[in-house]
């Protein structure tokens, strides 16, 4: 009888969990939720008293002067050559450091180790500064290569102690192996060790890819061109020339954040696991 | 005899170039701002050397500057004191439930943390908009309209709305680091504990926490240092204001340099925002490795 009352109680409190564990995701998606509504909604709907209505009337036109005015398809293209240019060359920058910090044997090697944990440390803006000046002098300024450089700098540190990791645990002896066999450098780290680290290759590259696509201090100050901006400046558009579009300017908010929260969902999994293994083994 | 890892000239070719990078975009910068730091440099023009001026008035005279360290702490309060206790627990519960349905959750959980600042900064903005924005709505809902007022201009309320914000973005990696470290709590160790007759409250008290604790000490080195890198969204939201409020040190050393044009003062202001980083950082890990060895 006793027992029968204990599992019933604990039913009820695994029920109880559950709703409040679903009541937590609902205000996280509720802001996110809220602005998918109305961009679909006339400016106007946003003034009524309605806390959420659905719109019967979908007002597609909202995201065709989305697109129009936050020149999406400019910025977007943009964002995507200096965010794949750095993605890319930050990647492979920091496989070859994390080799050989992780596999080979030389004298400064703590050193290296420590000078780029310090990079982890020091703060993006305190760069914004000095490099305004600094880049100038090499005519970086307001270049795609002005941003492209420091997006892969003030990623290479994070990444380099994830593919360190990864090296730890693979095992030394095949490349001994294709060594002794005459195998070129080269052609060791891209034939054997680059496939077996496919892993960190992978979190590494969508974790920077997403982590420049986002970036905006960097951009903001260094890109002065509207024609060089990136992506997150289409949601600055709407704070200035349509601030009063807000429909339009939710509609943007929407195309703005769906390429990295599809990233997101189509790699959960690998961005899970480099979150998880820089912040335990860092 | 050397093995074939020691190859000085393949470990340049694989080090090099990436260290080329870290000292052009970061290191040189540093040394530059040193530099800048001590003269009265407006961004354009003759400037002279002034030697500890900047610093002697940011320490001694700058309210603005003590301001934003403030918040910096109150932020890491925040996290430390409030979200990550919650993170905790969340993470727990979802280490407990139907496993589909855990992933499903911390996947809805997460998305915040992969949105830009700037889509982050006008969603709140528009939240939190006093003429149409859903939390006085809601506010109103529930009969208290009286509370409605606007809360990122509010000098009462801007720096809580801000840190809230903040708190709300970085709720999903909070949870997601501790989500992971409670999945590498071994079976036994719990099994053991409540073989012994422990609560589940004393299992976690007692002995997943303490199993934890390294975990625990590199999330909340994470937030401090986090805490005192926001920028982006305060700027995006508050801009600092109302009155250097709800001011933190990012974004104020970009203000005076870009702004005020007192870009000497600016690289000042960064110059100190690196050492507290890195001092601060250092201190913490000693701190949390001191009271891990007495533990």
């Amino acid at each position: 009888m006793r027992t029968a009352q204990a599992a019933a109680l604990r039913r009820a409190g695994t029920r109880f969990l559950y709703v409040l564990l679903v009541l937590f995701a609902f205000g996280q998606l509720f802001p996110l939720l809220w602005v998918a509504l109305y961009s679909l909604q006339k400016s106007g709907a946003l003034f009524g008293p309605d806390l959420l209505a659905w719109p019967h009337q979908p007002q597609w036109v909202n995201y065709a002067n989305a697109f129009t005015n936050g020149r999406i398809l400019r910025y977007g293209w943009n964002s995507l050559v200096v965010v794949v240019t750095s993605t890319i060359a930050s990647t492979v920058l920091s496989f070859c450091m994390a080799y050989a910090i992780a596999r080979m044997q030389w004298g400064l090697k703590a050193v290296a180790l420590t000078a780029i944990s310090m990079g982890m440390v020091i703060p993006i803006h305190t760069t914004l500064l000095p490099n305004f000046f600094w880049f100038r002098l090499f005519g970086l300024l307001d270049t795609r290569l002005g941003v492209i450089i420091p997006y892969i700098a003030f990623t290479l540190s994070f990444n380099t102690l994830i593919f360190i990791g990864q090296f730890h645990n693979l095992p030394t002896s095949l490349e001994e192996a294709a060594l002794i066999d005459g195998a070129s450098w080269p052609r060791i780290l891209w034939s054997v060790v680059r496939p077996l680290a496919t892993p960190a290759i992978i979190t590494v590259s969508v974790m920077t890819f997403l982590t420049n696509w986002n970036e905006f201090i960097m951009a903001n100050t260094f890109l002065a061109t509207d024609d060089l901006r990136t992506l997150p400046f289409s949601i600055i558009k709407f704070q200035g020339e349509y601030s009063a579009d807000y429909a339009a300017q939710f509609a943007c908010m929407v195309m703005v954040a769906l390429p990295p929260v599809l990233l997101y969902l189509f790699f959960a999994k690998w961005i899970m696991a480099g979150a998880t293994a820089g912040a335990i083994k860092g | 005899m050397k093995g074939p890892f020691h190859n000085k000239p393949v470990v340049a070719a694989l080090v090099l170039p990436g260290v080329a990078l870290l000292v052009f975009a970061m290191l040189v910068p540093l040394l530059f701002s040193i530099y800048f730091s001590l003269t009265n440099w407006s961004g354009f023009g003759p400037f002279r050397n002034v030697g500890l001026a900047n610093y002697k008035e940011i320490l001694l005279q700058d309210t603005t500057f003590w301001r934003s360290l403030w918040n910096a702490v109150l932020l890491m309060v925040v996290t430390i004191f409030i979200q990550n206790p919650l993170a905790f627990a969340l993470a727990a519960l979802l280490s407990h439930i139907n496993e589909r349905f855990s992933a499903v959750l911390r996947t809805v959980y997460f998305v915040p943390a992969v949105l830009s600042f700037v889509i982050i900064a006008r969603l709140w903005v528009s939240i939190f908009n006093p003429t149409f924005g859903i939390f006085n709505k809601l506010l109103a809902a529930v009969g208290l309209k009286w509370l409605a007022v606007s809360w990122l201009s509010n000098p009462s309320t801007a720096i809580w709305a801000v840190l809230w914000i903040i708190t709300w973005q970085g709720f999903g990696w909070a949870l997601l680091f501790y989500y992971a470290g409670l999945m590498t709590v071994p079976k036994e160790i719990e099994e053991a504990a409540r073989m012994d007759g422990a609560s589940w409250l004393q299992t976690y008290t007692r002995v997943i926490i303490p199993y934890l604790f390294p975990v625990i000490s590199a999330v909340i080195v994470i937030d401090v240092i986090s805490s005192m890198k926001q920028m982006e969204l305060i700027l995006l939201t508050t801009e600092g204001g109302p009155g250097h409020l709800t001011q933190f040190i990012g974004v104020y050393l970009y203000q005076k340099a870009f702004v005020a044009d007192q870009y000497g003062y600016g690289n000042a202001l960064s110059v100190i925002f690196v050492l507290v980083s890195v001092g601060l950082t250092l201190l913490v890990q000693r701190f949390l490795r001191t009271t891990s060895e007495a533990a």
